[in-house]
């Protein structure tokens, strides 16, 4: 069930919880700056798509989850003058026609990773615009199917 | 002219630390000469005057050509902890062109602080119409190297044993270039 606050599948509680003691969802995204961009992104980083076993339907799902988050990228971008941003908004979209929705097999993964890594980099731009550190999936992946989190040294 | 209004720009890095980002000023002299002694030698290795003379420092901080070169200075509480330099030429085939050197003093580093000024330099290339940014680090600077890659620049090339540091052993330099916006304009319209 997606979450109300940040519209994406999570878990209820970090750590594979269902719940808080009380009962209720809680979200990991609240209150930051970008909810929608920020989940959106970390579910599909933490997707089945990347997996061993991926199915063909897991593929067209990120697809489908990619291009919602770049027109939701897209129309954060539409007030902010990040040039350099809207540079790499175009070289996602154009990743993602390259991987295509239906497409299997490791270029179309390859163009999917390189999609997301786009829009990766273009929500760190509106959080540097705004005066924030910028977006790191590792600080959710506890809420998360997440098996590896691949390490992300900062610099 | 480059455009300054975005600064003062207060940024906060990983540790909730928050940080002040603005062009250097010549009062900035003081803060520049305690900052580049806390570097470490390999850090150096590119400056063309030898900054470790006091007077070097000044002759740098006390005459900014900021269409020449830009430092922004990023500033925490009063004291200076890292740099990002915009060097370009004003004519010549290189003058879209820039050129980056980013420094962070070593107590601020792994804080997505080396990332920002990579950000501010990539913003204000974009507002002079840079075709290019270019980048050129030293290959045993391999944070710099992983950060200047995930923010988008490419290896150009690397030169093996090509460049010396400040005790005259040699290093590899790579070389990364960003492609700008208006450099697909031009190609593309």
């Amino acid at each position: 069930m997606n979450c109300s606050i940040c519209g994406v599948d999570h878990f209820s509680a970090p750590g594979r919880g269902r719940a808080t003691p009380a009962g209720e969802r809680s979200c990991p995204y609240q209150g930051v700056p970008y909810t929608g961009l920020r989940a959106g992104h970390d579910q599909i980083y933490f997707g089945r798509w990347r997996r061993m076993d991926a199915t063909s339907i897991d593929l067209q799902r990120a697809y489908h989850q990619l291009e919602r988050l770049l027109n939701g990228i897209a129309v954060a971008l539409e007030t902010e003058d990040i040039p350099a941003a809207r540079l790499d908004l175009g070289k996602a979209v154009e990743a993602l026609h390259t991987a295509g929705p239906g497409e299997g097999g490791l270029e179309a993964l390859r163009y999917l990773d390189h999609a997301l890594s786009y829009a990766h980099r273009v929500i760190g731009d509106l959080l540097h615009e705004k005066g924030l550190p910028p977006h790191s999936p590792a600080d959710f992946a506890g809420w998360y199917d997440a098996g590896e989190v691949p390490f992300r040294e900062d610099w | 002219m480059i455009p300054l209004d975005r600064y003062p720009k207060e940024i906060s890095l990983r540790d909730d630390a928050r940080v002040v980002l603005r062009p250097m000023i010549p009062e900035d002299t003081d803060g520049l000469w305690i900052f580049l002694r806390q570097l470490p030698e390999i850090d150096k290795a590119h400056f063309h005057d030898d900054v470790d003379r006091r007077e070097a420092v000044d002759r740098w901080a006390k005459t900014p050509d900021y269409e020449a070169v830009l430092p922004i200075l990023a500033i925490r509480g009063d004291r200076i902890v890292g740099t990002a330099t915009l060097y370009r030429n004003k004519t010549g085939w290189k003058q879209r062109i820039g050129i980056v050197r980013i420094l962070i003093a070593p107590d601020h580093r792994h804080l997505g602080l080396g990332t920002a000024m990579i950000r501010e330099i990539r913003h204000l290339g974009e507002k002079v119409a840079l075709n290019y940014l270019m980048a050129e680090v030293i290959e045993e600077q391999q944070s710099a190297v992983r950060a200047l890659e995930r923010m988008g620049f490419e290896k150009a090339v690397v030169y093996r044993n090509f460049v010396n540091d400040r005790k005259g052993h040699l290093h590899n330099l790579v070389v990364l270039l960003h492609p700008m916006s208006s450099l697909e304009k031009e190609i593309f319209y």
